[in-house]
């Protein structure tokens, strides 16, 4: 699915994507959403060491049957003041991956925020993906976890918050980045939402890509 | 994709400045004099003089006088510098930078000439010298009327008292260039300035022993001062970055160690062409903390209040913020590379230094990115000095970058983009073709001065410079960055590729720039080097004065933007009570909310300002005070995080203030008189308003957040419910919440009533199926209303007797009789009403008449409501009572059903945002057969406003409400006397009843003229009250007499 690898990225379509979400609470890196993205880049540019200022950007490639989708990744800035300056990311981004904790009722709510932000704000037709993490810290989440509420951890039962996302027409996902699990899907499910239509865009087909990179 | 046309017009509008919008707002001539010199809020240019600072070669050897002595020799080997001498109240300041900041000196009329420097910083020769650091001025004998004074400073004398003897005291001349009066006039002033200085010398004395520069000089005299170096930041202990070799440090050290021998150091620096070309150069690493200090004028700060850094932090020690919380989760982000910062040590010191920073600036608090500078400077300054430095920064070198809306960094990208469309076109746009929006690419640069871009050693030397020549130099090496990597970043089609590109070219800054060149010398020059020469020569173009007027012109939009997207979350973020409004509304109450707070915060600062200047004046002083804010956030609608609650005051005036469409205009700050109530009457105060205000206010700190606003209109709006709004109102008034309202909660709900209903009853009266009456003498609505609050007054006096309930039957109770008549004008003026509204043939009919039926009737009541009257009998109306007399009475139940909620009128939605809030406007301009979009109100015209319409209103109601409760004392008092006699009683009422209701009447009368005229108005219209509904409600109301005896339930 993800195979970053090579130092200059094999010419495909490139999807630029913006994540957003509630600031990470103090947390382990493997707690915020940016190691959402970790799990899921191999981080063949950025050395995370860095401390971001503005937005972390980093590359991913993901391949599907048909084609190869390069991500340009903007993880914006958690902190509560760098939310103005979100509409310099989400500008002209072809989707977008709204984080959210599900246990934490409240993450939900500013991610709904987002959502409508960027339904009112972003490109038109943007792939909007809905993204409740931190689903290891739910007991139930091993086997099938998702429709058993109530249980430790869980604030959001998964059932509010996937219909929420249906009314709005948003990929919807629970995951965890600490374990992995259902990272790829995510992205391989956006990869797999963006209209053909929406890649021969302003970035230029393969082809004029190809002839550069050589 | 551009022609040439095109480029050329972005070349002309490159070189004509005055194709660039002018500021709309000039800076003060206080704050551009500040920044000239880096000085300190404290200072205002109060004197200048053209002058010629006069430097002989080696003052340390020679004597000035005997320079002076021979002119014209001296001219030769000495230095001479023109410029402009100033004096503020703690420092006399010389640059030769054309510079002039007082309105007097200026030979051209217009106020804003503000000299070419525009506040760009300590650019030019001369000097920033603490008057505390001059020792002796001496006058010199002077021919053909010229003015000399021979300064000598306390440079290199006061740290070591004992070293003083050896060290040449440093002694230059000024020579003053002026009539002999404007001369006179500036030593006057430089004389008591002195005067005052001298107690400002034991801070300099500790400031000073901070500086490295007085112990290095100190260092090599025959006795070195057994004493530890000051600290130099945190790269004496843990090395400083780079090679000291490769860096030359030594060399540097050497050369600016003779540069202060001859122009002195620290506070006593002059600054001459070498100190420019010294700090292009780089500096050494043990004086890179003292001169950034100097050239960023957090000296002067540190100097004017040495210890504000401990106590700040004692202060506040263990003390907790959500600031502390941010900085905390950094700590361990910022440069970690550095040895220092992976130390307890290192840490430590960062901190303490963001946390005594946003304890002291708690509207910026911290803001990420703070933390690498911060890191950055702590490499060579001591914690205090980074302290200083950064407030500066945040204040004046960076205004707005850290702020919470970050607005400054949004300008200045702004800025950068059009600079780079204007030098780069080409590249411009490509930019644009490929979809890349540079400020991504940039903002890191200017957010963290390039130290989180470029290898350290380089982005310190950026600093060098930035510190010194202000923020220009951030963008001349961004465009420099962006021209050099020209062909490369043209290629580069996506986000990616172009940060590549740029990253790539970061890391070889060290490298040689034309490594395949012949040239030796040529191929020595590195990245760097070349980096710098293109910022500083191919866009030298780029002053301060470019960015000045750039950000002028771009200020309104950045501004907007956020502004709209902080309307846009808030608003998302009101909770789901905001669900019952509809977004006009919300949007409506978030500009009316925040558009009070700004005008209110826009007076006080304008009073303020004005005391200040009047204070001054007293004095006697020639001050001129600074605008009230440089700051173009703070104040702006919904921008500074200071004002986001409102206190009664404010909230009166949220309710009532009419004026609109300008609180996002940039004319909006045009006419404020001097009143904390501005251009618009004082809004009137109301118990009403505050009992409302105590109810929204949630968490009970007396001041009202948009989100309490917000859910009160909600309630209030959206209850829907005739039975949830006399419930509300009832609340309101049951101040001890025990669902009991007293005689005094009883009298305030009737004038609250009055208040808000008489015309707001109006609108919406028309009972379904009964024809229009137009003909319907207008004012009646009034009347009517007036009539229904007597009795509502009346009623509840007379259920709300705790004994009531015994005599539930409405028999009279078994008080003394006499006393009632008192009462019984009250009740029978205003039931006088009720009737003769039954008969709308005789509207008008004139007040003093009163009709047999009335007496009669109203008689039958007073007997209980004397009871409810004595003071000494206490009353209490409880909700289901009142809901019963409210429900009694057609006209209040058609006010609690719709009036009241209709009272709260929002932006209708086709009526734009200019309709206005609160209390319903009706009589007046209500739009003609206009569908209305609310619960039954009328449309304000968004021309004509709400202007004066609630004041009118409320200073009827107030009015009326003023009469009934006189009214109502006076038949107090009538009631005390009832120890009096009878029979004396009987008379003295007769008469003061007809009295009585003359006044009464009068008062009305006031009211009612008032009311035709908008009648008037409103004539014509099809607005006319009904008049088949006063019939009915009169019936309604004589008819309810009975069935108010049967408890609603």
């Amino acid at each position: 699915m993800s195979d970053g690898a090579t130092p200059l990225p094999k010419p495909s379509s490139s999807v630029k994507l913006v994540l957003l979400g509630e600031a990470a609470v103090g947390k382990a890196p493997n707690m915020t959403q940016s190691s959402l993205v970790m799990r899921f880049v191999n981080n063949d540019f950025q050395d995370n060491k860095e401390p971001t200022i503005g937005a972390a950007f980093l590359t991913q490639k993901c391949t599907l049957p048909t084609r190869t989708i390069k991500f340009e990744i903007w993880d914006t800035a958690g902190q509560e003041r760098f939310a103005s300056l979100a509409p310099m990311y989400y500008r002209n981004a072809q989707a977008a991956l709204v984080v959210y904790d599900i246990t934490k009722p409240a993450s939900l709510i500013k991610a709904q925020h987002w959502v409508a932000e960027l339904q009112r704000q972003a490109s038109p037709g943007i792939v909007i993906a809905l993204v409740g993490n931190k689903l290891d810290l739910v007991a139930s989440a091993g086997s099938d976890g998702e429709e058993v509420e109530g249980e430790d951890a869980r604030g959001v039962p998964a059932a509010q918050a996937r219909s929420y996302a249906e009314e709005e027409g948003l990929l919807f996902f629970e995951t965890s980045a600490k374990t992995g699990e259902r990272v790829a899907e995510v992205f391989t499910a956006i990869a797999g939402a963006i209209p053909e239509t929406q890649l021969k865009g302003p970035r230029g087909g393969q082809r004029v890509e190809e002839r550069r990179v050589e | 994709m551009f022609s040439l046309q095109s480029l050329v017009q972005k070349a002309q509008q490159l070189i004509d400045p005055a194709l660039l919008t002018p500021t709309e707002s000039k800076p003060s001539k206080s704050s551009l004099f500040r920044l000239q010199f880096r000085l300190p809020d404290t200072q205002n240019p109060l004197h200048e003089i053209t002058a010629e600072l006069i430097l002989s070669p080696h003052y340390t050897l020679r004597s000035t006088e005997a320079a002076f002595s021979d002119k014209d020799k001296e001219r030769l080997q000495g230095n001479h510098y023109v410029g402009k001498l100033h004096l503020s109240e703690q420092y006399m300041c010389f640059s030769t930078q054309a510079s002039s900041f007082l309105s007097t000196a200026s030979a051209s009329n217009s106020t804003s000439f503000t000299g070419q420097t525009h506040g760009t910083g300590p650019a030019g020769n001369g000097f920033t010298l603490p008057l505390c650091a001059i020792r002796r001025v001496e006058r010199l004998n002077s021919q053909h009327a010229l003015f000399a004074l021979a300064i000598t400073t306390s440079n290199g004398i006061l740290d070591h008292a004992k070293a003083g003897p050896k060290v040449m005291p440093q002694k230059f001349t000024v020579q003053l260039a002026g009539s002999r009066q404007q001369c006179e006039r500036f030593c006057d002033a430089l004389k008591r300035g002195l005067r005052a200085g001298m107690k400002d010398v034991d801070n300099l004395r500790k400031v000073i022993s901070q500086c490295y520069s007085e112990y290095h000089l100190a260092e090599d005299g025959k006795d070195a001062p057994a004493r530890e170096a000051p600290d130099t930041g945190l790269g004496a202990v843990f090395k400083y970055p780079g090679d000291a070799r490769k860096l030359r440090d030594k060399a540097k050290m050497r050369l600016w160690k003779e540069y202060m021998r001859e122009n002195g150091r620290n506070a006593t620096l002059i600054r001459q062409p070498t100190f420019h070309k010294l700090i292009r150069v780089g500096l050494p690493n043990r004086l890179r903390g003292e001169m950034w200090e100097l050239s960023s004028g957090s000296f002067y700060l540190r100097l004017q209040n040495p210890g504000q850094y401990t106590e700040t932090l004692s202060k506040h020690s263990g003390k907790e913020s959500l600031a502390i919380d941010e900085i905390e989760k950094d700590l361990n982000r910022s440069l970690p590379e550095y040895p220092g910062f992976q130390s307890e040590e290192g840490i430590g010191r960062l901190r303490r230094v963001l946390t005594a920073y946003s304890w002291t600036n708690a509207e910026v608090g911290y803001c990420q990115a703070m933390n690498i500078v911060v890191a950055a400077l702590l490499i060579y300054m001591s914690e205090s000095q980074a302290f200083y430095i950064l407030s500066v920064l945040c204040d004046n070198l960076l205004p707005g970058y850290y702020s919470t809306t970050m607005y400054g960094t949004l300008l200045d990208q702004r800025v950068f983009e059009s600079l780079v469309e204007k030098t780069m076109p080409i590249l411009w746009d490509h930019l644009h073709k490929s979809d890349v929006q540079l400020s991504v690419v940039s903002l890191p640069w200017f957010l963290s001065l390039y130290i989180n871009s470029m290898p350290l050693v380089f982005a310190f030397r950026v600093l060098d410079v930035f510190f010194l020549e202000g923020p220009k130099v951030l963008f001349q090496i961004g465009l420099a960055i962006l021209r050099i990597n020209g062909e490369e970043l043209l290629d580069a089609a996506d986000d990616g590729s172009f940060i590549s590109v740029l990253k790539t070219y970061f890391s070889r800054l060290d490298e040689s720039a034309h490594p395949k060149s012949e040239n030796p010398k040529l191929r020595a020059v590195t990245r760097f080097q070349e980096l710098m020469v293109v910022a500083f020569k191919e866009f030298a173009g780029i002053t301060h004065d470019t960015i000045v007027k750039q950000r002028a012109q771009h200020k309104e939009a950045v501004l907007e933007n956020i502004e709209s997207f902080a309307k846009r979350t808030s608003i998302r973020n009101l909770g789901p009570e905001s669900k019952k409004l509809s977004l006009n509304d919300l949007g409506f109450l978030y500009d009316r909310f925040y558009g009070v707070l700004y005008e209110r915060q826009q007076r006080m600062q304008m009073i303020q300002a004005d005391s200040e200047r009047r204070a001054k004046v007293g004095r006697g002083r020639l001050d001129i005070p600074g605008a009230p804010t440089e700051n173009a956030e703070i104040g702006r609608v919904a921008l500074s995080s200071n004002t986001t609650e409102m206190d009664y005051n404010a909230f009166r005036e949220f309710l009532v203030e009419p004026e609109r469409g300008s609180y996002f205009s940039s004319t909006r700050t045009r006419n404020i008189a001097l009143s904390p109530w501005g251009s618009g009457p004082d809004p009137a105060d109301d118990e009403f308003m505050r009992r409302l205000f105590r109810r929204w206010d949630a968490d009970g700190d007396m001041l009202l957040t948009l989100q309490d606003v917000v859910v009160g209109f909600a309630r209030v709006r959206a209850a829907g419910n005739m039975m949830e709004n006399i419930t509300y109102f009832f609340e309101l008034y049951d101040d001890d919440g025990d669902g009991r309202v007293d005689r005094d909660g009883i009298l305030k709900m009737s004038e609250a009533l009055l208040f808000l209903g008489r015309r707001g009853v109006e609108g919406p009266e028309v009972v379904p199926g009964t024809p229009l009456s137009p003909s319907l003498t207008p004012g009646l609505p009034d009347e009517r209303f007036l009539g229904a609050v007597s009795a509502f007054i009346r009623r509840c006096f007379e259920y709300a007797d705790p004994e009531y309930a015994h005599n539930a039957a409405g028999t009279s109770n078994s008080d003394s009789a006499p006393p009632t008549s008192a009462l019984q004008d009250f009740s029978i003026g205003d039931s006088d009403e009720d009737l003769l509204n039954l008969d709308p043939s005789s509207p008008k009919r004139p007040t003093t008449k009163s009709t047999p039926s009335t007496s009669s009737l109203s008689k039958s009541n007073t007997h209980s409501a004397n009871a409810a009257l004595d003071p000494a009998h206490p009353l209490s109306l409880s909700l289901g009572t009142f809901r019963m007399v409210i429900l009694a009475d057609e006209v209040l139940e058609h006010f609690f059903d719709t009036g009241l909620p209709g009272s709260f009128q929002l932006a209708d939605g086709h009526g734009s945002s200019a309709n206005l809030t609160t209390f319903k406007n009706l009589g007046r301009k209500v739009a003609p057969q206009q569908v209305v979009g609310g619960a039954g109100a009328g449309v304000v015209p968004p021309a004509k406003g709400l202007r004066g319409m609630l004041d009118g209103i409320v200073s009827d109601g107030m009015r009326v409400a003023s009469e009934v409760r006189r009214r109502m004392e006076d038949a107090q008092r009538e009631l005390d006397k009832v120890a009096r006699p009878e029979e004396e009683e009987e008379e003295e009422e007769e008469e003061g009843r007809a009295a009585d209701a003359r006044s009464v009447r009068e008062g009305d009368r006031e009211l009612l003229e008032g009311a035709e005229a908008e009648g008037i108005d409103g004539e014509g219209e099809g607005k006319g009250v009904p008049e088949a509904g006063f019939v009915g409600m009169g019936v309604g109301c004589s008819g309810s007499k009975r069935g108010v005896c049967t408890p609603y339930v």
